[in-house]
C-alpha cells in the first residue's frame, strides 16, 4: 500500500487553516529538574510519583526527546539506562531489559499494547516519538497488572493531549541517507472538549554496511503514522476518549540480485474509553481496544513473474472493566475484569489459530505507615489453549528519611507461547530443513511419513500430546534510593530473574534429504542477574550531568551445571585439540554485555536561548553465537567487540516560536559491518521546530 | 594428502604395564598416533538436492585412502561419515557395506577417552548412519548465519571398531582445507577433513 503524502498534507493544512494561528509564546526549553512532579500511570495503573514508587522506574520527557533529536523510539530508548536496543534479522530494532530479550518486554501505547512481532522482536523503529507526552518505562516482572509478555518490563508510551485552547506544531528533521521525518501536531481545548491530530511522515533511503553484497542492510523506506484523539467530558464525572492510530510503511524488499519486491506493513489502533466517578472514592472506566497488524512481502525475478509471497495479518481485541477505588489518601484498590480475543492469519501456517484469554485482576496500594508504601496485586489469566496462569506481586518501599529509602518487589512474569511456536508449519525452499509448531506436529508428521520424507523419528509424536507451557519468571527487585543533595541523587537495584519453562527449538525428525525437522519445547531454565546504578548530578544551575551503570549475568543453569561436571569442551583455535573447559570459561546467553554504561550532560545558555547536550552510551563484548562448535557460549568463542556511541544535539530559539537543531549522531562513526546491523555510520541532521 | 607419524607416550606405558605383567608374550604393536590432513570428500546435490558422489574411503591399518570397494574402515562424502558395518540408505554412490566396522561417540578428549566400550558401538542401518547427519546430532555444529560454519564439535571423540576387529579413535579437527585456525566459510574450500586418530593395532586390547 502506497499513500499519497500530499493528501495528508493538504489535510493537515487544511484542519490548521479552520483554526486562528494564534502566537503563543513559547514555552521555554528547560529539563525538568523537580523529580517530585513526575508521574506516571503505567507502574500501578493509577497516577503515582515516580520518585515514591517501590519499583524499578524510569520516565523519558518529551523535553529530552525533543533536545536530543530522536525520532524514533530505538533512538530515545537507546541511550537509556538498562536498556539496550538490539539488532533483528532484518533491520528490526528490540529491546533487552535486565537480560530479557524484545519477546518478554510488553510495549504498550496509552496503555494498550502493540502486536506484530517478528520472531518475538517488537521492531521499535516502528513508533515515532512525535506525539509523545513521556515514556514510561517499569523494569520487572509486571504480568500482575498486564498479563503475557510482561517479564523483563513494561514500555507504556504516553501520547500526547492538548493543553491550551489551541496549540499546533511542526517538527521536521532531515538529514543523512537522505532521511527525512515531518510531524503535524494540533490541538483544541475547550471547556468539554480535547481534541488532537497527529500525523508524520518519515523515509530514508536506508544503509549498506557491507558495499560487497548486492542487498543492503536496511532497504530504502518511507512510513506514515496518524493519530486521532478526542476527549469530551460530559460531565465532571463522566468522560469519553476515542483515539485512532494508523501506521503504514513500505519498503524495498531484495532476496537477491534477481530477485525483488516490495513489503508492506499497516497497522490500526482503536480505543474507547468511557470513564464514570460514581463518588469521589469510585471511579469505573470501560475500555474497548483493537489492532490489526498486517505485513505482505512479495519478491519477483527480473522478468517480473512472481518468486513469493507471503503476508501476516493479526488481530487483537480487547474489552476490559475496571474499577479504582480510593478509600482515603492510605488505601488505593484497583481491579479489572477482561477478555483478549487474538487471531492471526499467515503463510506457512497448518490452521488460522484464534487465542480466548479472560482475565482478572486485583492491586492493594497503602501507605500503611507514614513511610511505608505497599503494593500487593495478582492477576488470574485463562486461556483456551494453554493452562491458567496466576501472576502475584508484593512491593514495599520504606522512607528513612528526606535523602534515604529502600524498595523491595517480587513477582512473577509469563509469556503464552506465541502462535508460530503453535502452530507453525515451514518448509524451506532452498535448504529443505521444515518448522513445525507444537500443535502442528501430529498431523505434519504423520503427512510426511506417509509422503515417505522422513528417514528417523527422534521425538516420538505421544510426546505432543500435553499442550506447550507459557515460560514464567519469578523477578526480585532490592533498591536503594539516595540522595547526597539536592545537586545529587543515585539510585541503585540489584535484580534477578529466575526464568522457566522457556521454549526452544529441537530436532525432532530428520529427513530423507538429510536435513531436520525442528520443533518447540518447553527446556530451559536461566537467570539473569545484575545491578542497575543511575545518578544525577546538577552542579549548577544550568548544567545537568546523569547516566547510570549496568552490570548483567545472564546464564542458562543447565549450561552452569554442564561447566560444573566438566562435560563442556573447547579449542583454543578452530584447528586445535579439544580440552575441558572450566567453570569460569562459561560467558553467559547470547547477545548479552557483561557491562553497559552511559553518560549525559545537558547544558542549557539561557542567554543565547540555546541548549546543547552529548550523550555516550557504551556495551561491552557479547557473543551472537557459539562459534567453536560445543553448543555454549564460552571464553574461546568469537565475540563482538565493545563499542560506544556518542551523540551530539545543539538547540536554539530563533524567534519566539521557531526553535532549530543541529546535531550528529555516531559521532565516532562506529560500525560494525557483520554483527552490528542497526547502527549505520556518522549521521548528520537538521532541524526545525515551529508553533503555533 | 599429508601423514604425520608420532611416537605417543600411550605407547610406552602400555609397553611397561605388559612387561612387567607378562614377559614372554609376544612384545605389543606401538600403538599409532596420527594425524591425517586434508582428505578430500566432495559430494554433489545437497542444499535440498539429492545428494551423490564417490565416497572418500580411509583404512587404519595402512594409514591411508583407499578404493578397495572391501578393505576400508570409514568412508566420507560432504559431512557424512559411514562405516564398512551394516547396512547401505541406499544413497547414490553410497557403498555396499562388506565388513563389520561399527562406530560410536565419546564425550571426552583424546587424553580422556583411553578405554574402548564394546557395547556403544552401532552400525549404519536402514534407518539412519552410526554417525548421525545434521548440525548438533552427530559430529559437527553448523553455526548458521553470519559465519555458516561448520565446526566439529569439540569434546566428541568417534570410536571405531575396524574391519579387521581393532580399535581406533579419532578427532576431527577441522573441515575446511589446511585447517585454518580461524576459518571463512566463503573463502575456505571443503570439504577437507583433517582428524587426529590413534590405532590400536594389537587384537584384543580394548585400550588406548
Amino acid at each position: 500500500m502506497i499513500l499519497n503524502s500530499k493528501c495528508i498534507l493538504c489535510f493537515i493544512v487544511g484542519v490548521l487553516g479552520v483554526y486562528h494561528v494564534q502566537a503563543q509564546t513559547s514555552v521555554p526549553v528547560e529539563k525538568q529538574t523537580d523529580s517530585l512532579e513526575e508521574v506516571l500511570i503505567t507502574a500501578t495503573r493509577t497516577q503515582r510519583q515516580l520518585s515514591s514508587l517501590p519499583l524499578p522506574a524510569q520516565i523519558i520527557s518529551k523535553e529530552t526527546i525533543a533536545q536530543s533529536g530522536s525520532v524514533r523510539l530505538s533512538d530515545i530508548l537507546a541511550e537509556q539506562t538498562g536498556l539496550i536496543t538490539v539488532p533483528d534479522y532484518g533491520g528490526g530494532e528490540g529491546i533487552q531489559i535486565q537480560g530479557l530479550d524484545s519477546q518478554y518486554i510488553l510495549i504498550l501505547i496509552d496503555g494498550v499494547p502493540l502486536v506484530g512481532r517478528s520472531a518475538g522482536t517488537l521492531d521499535l523503529y516502528r513508533i515515532t516519538v512525535g506525539n509523545i507526552k513521556q515514556i514510561e518505562v517499569v523494569k520487572g516482572a509486571s504480568s500482575s497488572l498486564y498479563g503475557s509478555d510482561a517479564l523483563g518490563g513494561v514500555i507504556n508510551i504516553i501520547t500526547e493531549s492538548p493543553q491550551k485552547p489551541f496549540q499546533s506544531a511542526i517538527n521536521y528533521r532531515g538529514g543523512s541517507l537522505n532521511s527525512h521525518d515531518l510531524s503535524l501536531n494540533t490541538g483544541v481545548k475547550e471547556e468539554r472538549l480535547a481534541l488532537s491530530l497527529f500525523a508524520n511522515r518519515y523515509s530514508s533511503d536506508g544503509y549498506d554496511l557491507d558495499e560487497s553484497t548486492s542487498l543492503q542492510t536496511v532497504e530504502p523506506f518511507t512510513n506514515y503514522t496518524a493519530q486521532v484523539k478526542g476527549k469530551y467530558d460530559f460531565s465532571e464525572a463522566t468522560s469519553l476518549l476515542l483515539s485512532s492510530r494508523f501506521y503504514a510503511q513500505n519498503q524495498e524488499y531484495k532476496a537477491s540480485e534477481i530477485l525483488s519486491g516490495e513489503s508492506d506493513i499497516t497497522e490500526w489502533n482503536g480505543q474507547v474509553l468511557f470513564s464514570q466517578q460514581f463518588t469521589d472514592k469510585i471511579t469505573s472506566t470501560l475500555e474497548l481496544y483493537g489492532t490489526n497488524y498486517h505485513t505482505e512481502s512479495y519478491l519477483q525475478d527480473e522478468e517480473g513473474a512472481e518468486n513469493s509471497r507471503s503476508f501476516y495479518d493479526q488481530t487483537l481485541l480487547r474489552p476490559e472493566l475496571r474499577t479504582v477505588y480510593a478509600l482515603n489518601d492510605k488505601h488505593n484498590f484497583i481491579g479489572g475484569i477482561g477478555y483478549t480475543y487474538e487471531s492471526l492469519e499467515r503463510t506457512d501456517f497448518s490452521q488460522d489459530p484464534v487465542f480466548k484469554a479472560p482475565y482478572v485482576y486485583v492491586q492493594y496500594d497503602t501507605h500503611l505507615l507514614n513511610n511505608l508504601n505497599i503494593i500487593a496485586g495478582a492477576r488470574y489469566d485463562m486461556h483456551n489453549v494453554y493452562r491458567s496462569q496466576l501472576s502475584p506481586k508484593l512491593a514495599a518501599r520504606y522512607k528513612v528519611d528526606n535523602s534515604l529509602a529502600f524498595k523491595a518487589s517480587v513477582g512473577s512474569g509469563f509469556k503464552a507461547p506465541a502462535f508460530r511456536q503453535l502452530y507453525f508449519d515451514f518448509t524451506n525452499a532452498t535448504v529443505g530443513y521444515t518448522v513445525l509448531g507444537y500443535e502442528a506436529v501430529p498431523t505434519a508428521i504423520a503427512e510426511m511419513q506417509a509422503r515417505g520424507e522422513l528417514a528417523n523419528i527422534i521425538v516420538p509424536v505421544s510426546e505432543f500430546d500435553d499442550s506447550l507451557k507459557p515460560e514464567t519468571s519469578v523477578n526480585i527487585n532490592l533498591g536503594v534510593d539516595y540522595k547526597f543533595s539536592k545537586l545529587l541523587t543515585t539510585s541503585l537495584n540489584l535484580f534477578r530473574n529466575n526464568l522457566n519453562n522457556l521454549i526452544d527449538t529441537r530436532i525432532i525428525a530428520t529427513k530423507t534429504n538429510g536435513q531436520s525437522v525442528f520443533s518447540y519445547v518447553n527446556v530451559n531454565e536461566s537467570f539473569t542477574q545484575g545491578l542497575e546504578f543511575s545518578y544525577t548530578y546538577n552542579p549548577f544551575k544550568n548544567i545537568s550531568f546523569s547516566g547510570g551503570y549496568q552490570l548483567l549475568f545472564a546464564k542458562d543453569k543447565e549450561a552452569v551445571e554442564a561447566f560444573e561436571a566438566g562435560t563442556v569442551y573447547g579449542r583454543t583455535s578452530a584447528n586445535a585439540s579439544a580440552f575441558v573447559l572450566d567453570k569460569k570459561d562459561y560467558f553467559g546467553l547470547y547477545n548479552r554485555s557483561r557491562h553497559t554504561a552511559n553518560f549525559k550532560v545537558f547544558y542549557n545558555l539561557p542567554q543565547y536561548k540555546a541548549d546543547v547536550n552529548m550523550r555516550a552510551t557504551y556495551r561491552s563484548k557479547y557473543g551472537l553465537s557459539d562459534t567453536n562448535g560445543n553448543g555454549y557460549l564460552d571464553n574461546y568463542d568469537t565475540f563482538v567487540d565493545g563499542y560506544a556511541i556518542v551523540d551530539f544535539a545543539v538547540n536554539k530559539v530563533l524567534y519566539k516560536n521557531i526553535t532549530l537543531g543541529a546535531g550528529i549522531d555516531n559521532l565516532l562513526n562506529f560500525t560494525d559491518t557483520q554483527n552490528v546491523t542497526n547502527i549505520p555510520g556518522r549521521l548528520y541532521f537538521a532541524k526545525l521546530n515551529l508553533t503555533l | 594428502m599429508n601423514t604425520f607419524k608420532t611416537l605417543a607416550a600411550i605407547a610406552l606405558i602400555l609397553g611397561f604395564v605388559s612387561c612387567s605383567n607378562d614377559d614372554d608374550a609376544t612384545p605389543l604393536l606401538e600403538v599409532e598416533t596420527e594425524t591425517v590432513a586434508n582428505l578430500h570428500a566432495p559430494q554433489s546435490g545437497g542444499q535440498g538436492q539429492p545428494v551423490s558422489g564417490a565416497f572418500t574411503k580411509f583404512d587404519f591399518e595402512t594409514g591411508a585412502e583407499t578404493t578397495s570397494e572391501t578393505d576400508w574402515d570409514v568412508a566420507f562424502r560432504g559431512t557424512t561419515i559411514i562405516v564398512n558395518g551394516g547396512e547401505s540408505q541406499g544413497t547414490t554412490d553410497e557403498p555396499e557395506r562388506t565388513g563389520d566396522a561399527a562406530v560410536y561417540i565419546a564425550d571426552g578428549t583424546m587424553s580422556t577417552v583411553t578405554d574402548v566400550d564394546a557395547s556403544l558401538f552401532t552400525q549404519d542401518s536402514a534407518s539412519g548412519f552410526a554417525i548421525a547427519t545434521g548440525s548438533g546430532n552427530g559430529w559437527y555444529n553448523y553455526t548458521g548465519a553470519p559465519s555458516h560454519l561448520i565446526n566439529p564439535i569439540p569434546g566428541k571423540i568417534l570410536v571405531f571398531r575396524t574391519t579387521a576387529g581393532l580399535y581406533a579413535k579419532v578427532e576431527i579437527i577441522s573441515y575446511y582445507e589446511n585447517a585454518p585456525a580461524e576459518p571463512d566459510a566463503f573463502s575456505d574450500a571443503t570439504p577437507y577433513y583433517t582428524f587426529n586418530y590413534v590405532y590400536q593395532p594389537n587384537a584384543g586390547v580394548t585400550t588406548f
